[in-house]
């Protein structure tokens, strides 16, 4: 049986970890627990497991807030440009003519079946794979995070803020402390010592987010993590692209999962690729 | 089956059914629970409740207030805004419109008044 201050402490931590502001966290637990005294009810009964509850009041507060985000964005200079891009593996034709122009503030999504070439799309944009026709111009301050090998098992999360930041020339501190502000928006405080390959999956997934926005670039690109970064809080990588997009970056993004693609501005769908 | 379904479509319209219960008078959330009951919803349990006036409050649309007791423990008052006021009024005829709609589709499938009772 959970005490109400334990219940009322794991809902603070719970909220914190999704990224609630700190003092807000406390202010929403202190409520919750007065509105169960005054209903002569324990919290739990009330409200359900404190996680559940910090889930869904988490959820709540970003919905509000995305919901009523200024309308008139700005749309920035354009920050990628496919034309005709084509790439072919020997006789194996893998991408067929793509064409996008993405301008800073402005979302793509790229969609298609397992094989059909998005991470094959999203190399090439980021410049890692040569395409075997067409042009591409990108912006050169890019952010990338692909699915795998985006990061080093054995280093540490502040390790790899340090090499990355050096890139960009940023001073070691520097770099440490915008990697920590920035794991902090996706309600992650990376622990010293710890090193990558320890880090569960979603975790590993923030890390490289956070990798691909160190150095604040103006086009980001991102392979859709499959679980999210958490499993119940799959929504917290919608919110973050939109707010790098309200931040005035440009945003591609291959997702992997079905949902609601209304709001991106564009929409980049990949045929199956055929195996002759 | 049933309850399952009306549970979803309360879900759906929680937050109207709390600007208008707000807009006739403040009231608490262990108040707007029993008013709820008293109008013939299932209880609503507070893990729903609470989200959706948070919600509510967010959007501007509900103030709250803590108001010490003499008796008991401090209570939590949930008051419209203006704003909130004409939210609930836009919403509602949202509601009637949405309704009439509902009632068109399933004309056919609805028994007449006399033979629902047999």
């Amino acid at each position: 049986m959970t005490s109400p201050h334990e219940w009322g402490a794991r809902l603070t931590e719970h909220l914190t970890d999704a990224g609630i502001d700190a003092r807000e966290a406390h202010r929403l637990a202190a409520d919750s627990l007065a509105e169960a005294e005054d209903a002569g009810q324990d919290p739990a009964a009330l409200y359900g497991p404190a996680v559940t509850y910090a889930s869904t009041i988490a959820h709540t507060i970003r919905a509000a807030t995305v919901g009523f985000a200024p309308l008139g964005r700005v749309r920035g200079p354009v920050v990628l440009r496919l034309s005709q891009v084509t790439k072919r593996y020997r006789r194996r034709t893998v991408l067929r003519g793509v064409d996008l122009t993405l301008c800073g503030g402005e979302v793509a999504a790229v969609v298609g079946a397992n094989g059909s070439g998005k991470s094959t799309l999203l190399n090439i944009c980021a410049g890692v794979t040569r395409a075997t026709g067409g042009t591409v111009e990108r912006s050169p301050r890019v952010g990338y995070a692909p699915q795998q090998h985006g990061v080093a098992p054995l280093l540490t999360a502040a390790e790899h803020f340090h090499l990355f930041g050096a890139v960009h020339g940023m001073s070691g501190r520097e770099s440490e402390a915008i990697g920590a502000q920035l794991s902090q928006q996706l309600g992650w405080r990376p622990r010293p010592h710890v090193i990558a390959a320890h880090l569960s999956g979603g975790t590993q997934q923030k890390l490289n987010v956070v990798l691909s926005e160190l150095s604040r670039p103006d086009l980001i690109l991102l392979d859709e993590p499959y679980q999210g970064f958490d499993q119940d809080s799959y929504i917290d990588f919608w919110d973050q692209v939109y707010k790098w997009r309200d931040a005035g970056a440009g945003v591609l993004v291959v997702t992997h999962l079905l949902h609601d693609l209304e709001r991106v501005d564009h929409l980049v769908e990949l045929p199956r690729v055929d195996e002759s | 089956m049933t309850g399952q379904m009306r549970q979803q479509w309360l879900h759906g319209f929680l937050d109207l059914s709390l600007l208008a219960l707000l807009a006739d008078r403040r009231d608490y959330g262990l108040g707007l629970v029993e008013r709820m009951s008293a109008a013939g919803f299932d209880e609503v349990p507070g893990g729903t409740l609470y989200p959706s006036l948070l919600r509510l409050e967010k959007q501007g649309l509900v103030r709250t207030e803590w108001e010490p007791s003499t008796s008991g423990p401090r209570r939590k008052y949930y008051e419209l805004t203006a704003e909130g006021h004409r939210a609930a009024i836009e919403r509602t005829q949202g509601w009637e419109d949405f309704r009439s709609t509902m009632d068109a589709v399933t004309a056919f499938t609805r028994a007449p008044i006399g033979e629902q009772l047999s």
